[in-house]
């Protein structure tokens, strides 16, 4: 057994202690004194440092080092109740629509868990957010030459909307594609987009603000608001600033008025 | 800033490009609908870069680049595909594109590899 320093949260304390780590255990001391089963664990997030461990209802918070998160981390997700299987991934292969330069296919896991699909590799563990899934498909991609099957996850990455392959024997890629789709049910799109709308979602995906895409698409901005609420209805968008128009007052035309008088020597 | 030749079937997506060169500070010098309108346009309007688009009528985005690759050994080529179109992309760049865009695309990342290609 690895013996791991990490601050540990127990009773809204953190508490700095050594924990025990094996492929099948890690073991809190006092105060929480308890072993937990790693196939127990039914889910993992992490924010900065700091992992959050599932089990049923109880909830683990463990702080320590990059490298020693890593090892945790590596032992959690290799054993954890998730749906795992041997894949290669490629994550991220395509940024703002944009190839990496350097992605290329890693050799490791796929882990999927209650809030996040986790791929591990020896060298990367990377969490693409269930809640940041755009969509998953299943489609087929050039792999050393020849045509492969892959699952292709759209997500969103700070900001950037990215795209990830999955690559596995074809046996199990029909499972892991339906796992991911049953996973991430809810961004399926409820209803259906009419091709203005669906231009405008194209625009804001691609960055244009209100005025660019009234101009773009020659549409007054009530058309375009009108759009909008049916977006926001279907929940494809969120409101991130409301623009005001306005008109000059009597006294706003005055100051326009002598604003532009030359000046009086 | 770069004099930029936009070349796509759809004048949705030439319009969307456009805006997107022009926010990075680009200037248009002229869009074609399809590839020989883009062989036509390079010759004359001889831009720092193009966008092309894979499929398109009369003359697909892979024939009109090797044209233009012949006029100007040394053209600055970006291919817009979609996703999928991997063997297509392959094709490109041995015939001397220098990069490629993926659609759906996002302003920043586009300029940003636009710039690239540009600087080298």
């Amino acid at each position: 057994m690895k013996t791991i320093p990490v601050k540990f949260e127990a009773e809204g304390k953190w508490i700095s202690a050594k924990i025990g780590v094996d492929e099948t255990t890690i073991n809190l001391p006092e105060p929480i004194n308890t072993t937990i089963l790693i196939k127990s664990i039914d889910d993992v997030q992490q924010k900065k440092n700091i992992i959050t461990i599932s089990v049923e209802e109880n909830i683990y918070r463990i702080a320590t080092v990059p490298k020693a998160l890593v090892i945790l981390k590596r032992v959690i997700l290799m054993g954890c109740s998730g749906y795992r299987l041997r894949a290669y991934f490629m994550s991220p292969a395509i940024r703002g629509g944009v190839m990496v330069n350097d992605a290329e296919w890693e050799k490791g896991a796929i882990t999927v868990l209650k809030t996040g699909i986790w791929f591990v590799s020896q060298n990367h563990q990377i969490c693409i957010p269930v809640a940041d899934v755009a969509a998953i498909e299943q489609t087929q991609r050039e792999v050393q030459g020849t045509e492969k099957e892959v699952v292709k996850i759209d997500h969103v990455e700070t900001g950037d909307v990215s795209t990830s392959f999955v690559l596995c024997p074809p046996t199990t890629l029909k499972v892991l594609y339906n796992y991911l789709t049953d996973a991430t049910k809810g961004i399926s799109l409820e209803g259906e987009l009419d091709p203005l709308s669906s231009q405008v979602a194209m625009l804001v995906y691609s960055g244009m603000d209100t005025h660019s895409i009234e101009g773009m698409l020659e549409k007054s901005p009530r058309d375009i608001e009108a759009i909008y609420d049916r977006m926001l209805g279907l929940g494809l968008v969120e409101v991130v600033q409301t623009r005001r128009e306005v008109k000059l007052t009597t006294k706003g035309v005055r100051f326009v008025t002598e604003a532009v008088k030359p000046p009086t020597l | 800033m770069g004099r930029i030749l936009v070349v796509d079937d759809t004048l949705f997506m030439r319009t969307l490009l456009k805006n997107i060169l022009f926010s990075g500070n680009h200037d248009i010098v002229g869009e074609a609908e399809d590839g020989e309108d883009a062989v036509e346009k390079y010759s004359s309007l001889q831009p720092d870069l193009v966008t092309m688009d894979i499929v398109m009528p009369k003359k697909n985005g892979i024939e009109a680049l090797k044209e233009i690759m012949a006029i100007n050994p040394k053209a600055r080529v970006i291919m817009c595909t979609a996703v999928g179109q991997e063997q297509m992309v392959k094709l490109a760049i041995k015939t001397g594109a220098k990069g490629y865009i993926v659609k759906p695309f996002q302003a920043p990342k586009v300029i940003e590899e636009i710039n690239n290609v540009l600087k080298s």
